[in-house]
């Protein structure tokens, strides 16, 4: 009976885990990716280095 | 579902409802016209006013520079092609920046100047004229780098807020323009007339592609109907091609075939011919037409010496240098 209980103990901890881990993947997954394949990143002018080097013509 | 018919460029598109013009960012939305990129720029940058090039209009002077996405040509050869052919929706990044707080970041960051440049201005019409009216207001100068791709009637309106411009004439052939660029040679020669007939400072570009526009023949044409229709003081900055975008297969144009050109165009009769994209080339600099004197000494876009006198003459024969000096 003791090890039946310590057994679900590890079952239940490894559920949490996965989920923990399925969700930073998705996390991690989506923040890349959503900017670029859904609208522009937005900044405001205050953002904006005006003195960064550039390689546009005129 | 009703269309709408943009009058800003020689295209005329007709746009459906919830569709765009050639250019990507005209809108038809409810039956309105819109810019999309309206107040949301994708580039600000300040250059140095001989970048644009504007080398007769206050030298040595920072301007603020901003772009939207968006292009009414579509140049094989673009240089910006990642800002111009592209969709705001597109861009990586935008800026929010309605036409009064572009015009206090340039006064903040001490710009005497504003400049519409990179992609065409021409498509972001309506952000270019709001933001040079509050511009002027403020006491800064308002100059434009385009294609002049544009019916007259709207260039003529923005005229009255523009203080310069760096028109391209991309060859003074209209079959290399329907074959290179997409558009027509003759809206082009129209808004340069207009824009000199309104009393904007005006230089203009020709871009030298090997084998393409630099038929010395077509730049003596070029020439000489820059001298009769625009003015023998108008500057011509003649630039070299670089392999770009769709047009990598031909070679960077070589600085002699710069020099022969330029010889070409001067011996048309015009005064200042500048050879741009070759860093340190003597034709970087403004020399007196009238003895010779190397009045503005420049090694690429950097402003070296300036020997004009403060009412733009000459310091040797007097000579008055037209141009926009103070």
């Amino acid at each position: 009976m003791k090890k039946v209980h310590v057994h679900a103990e590890q079952r239940i901890g490894r559920r949490r885990f996965l989920a923990w881990l399925g969700g930073l993947g998705a996390a991690g997954a989506t923040f890349p990716v959503l900017p670029r394949e859904g609208r522009p990143r937005e900044l405001s002018l205050r953002e904006a280095d005006f003195y960064r080097p550039h390689e546009l013509a005129g | 579902m009703t269309a709408v018919a943009c009058e800003l460029c020689p295209r005329r598109c007709v746009i459906p409802e919830g569709g765009a013009g050639d250019c990507r960012i005209r809108v038809n939305l409810g039956g309105k016209l819109r810019a999309t990129t309206y107040g949301r720029p994708s580039a600000i940058h300040i250059d140095p006013m001989e970048k644009k090039p504007l080398f007769h209009f206050h030298p040595g002077t920072s301007v603020f520079s901003i772009a939207t996405a968006g292009c009414n040509l579509h140049c094989l050869n673009c240089q910006n092609w990642q800002l111009s052919q592209r969709g705001g929706e597109e861009m990586e990044q935008i800026y929010r920046a309605d036409p009064p707080e572009v015009v206090k970041a340039a006064k903040e960051q001490g710009c005497k100047s504003l400049a519409y440049t990179y992609s065409d201005p021409v498509v972001f019409y309506e952000y270019v004229y709001d933001t040079s009216a509050i511009a002027r207001r403020a006491g800064l100068n308002n100059t434009y780098h385009t294609a002049g791709y544009i019916n007259p009637k709207p260039l003529r309106r923005l005229c009255k807020l523009l203080d310069a411009s760096n028109t391209d004439l991309k060859a003074f052939d209209d079959g290399f323009y329907r074959r290179v660029t997409g558009a027509t040679l003759q809206p082009v020669l129209d808004a340069l007339v207009t824009l000199r007939e309104e009393g904007v400072w005006l230089e203009v570009t020709n871009l030298l592609i090997p084998t393409l526009n630099d038929d010395l023949a077509m730049i003596r044409r070029m020439a000489t109907w820059m001298r009769d229709e625009l003015g023998a003081d108008t500057p011509l900055h003649l630039s070299r091609f670089q392999p770009q975008y769709r047009m990598r297969n031909l070679p960077p144009t070589p600085v002699e075939a710069l020099d022969r050109a330029r010889r070409e165009a001067l011996d048309a009769g015009l005064r200042y011919v500048y050879i741009g994209n070759v860093p340190g080339h003597e034709a970087n600099s403004t020399y007196c037409p009238t003895d010779g004197t190397l009045l503005i000494r420049r090694v690429g876009f950097m402003v070296v010496e300036n020997k004009l006198t403060a009412d733009g003459r000459c310091p040797t024969c007097n000579q008055t240098i037209p141009g926009v000096w103070k």
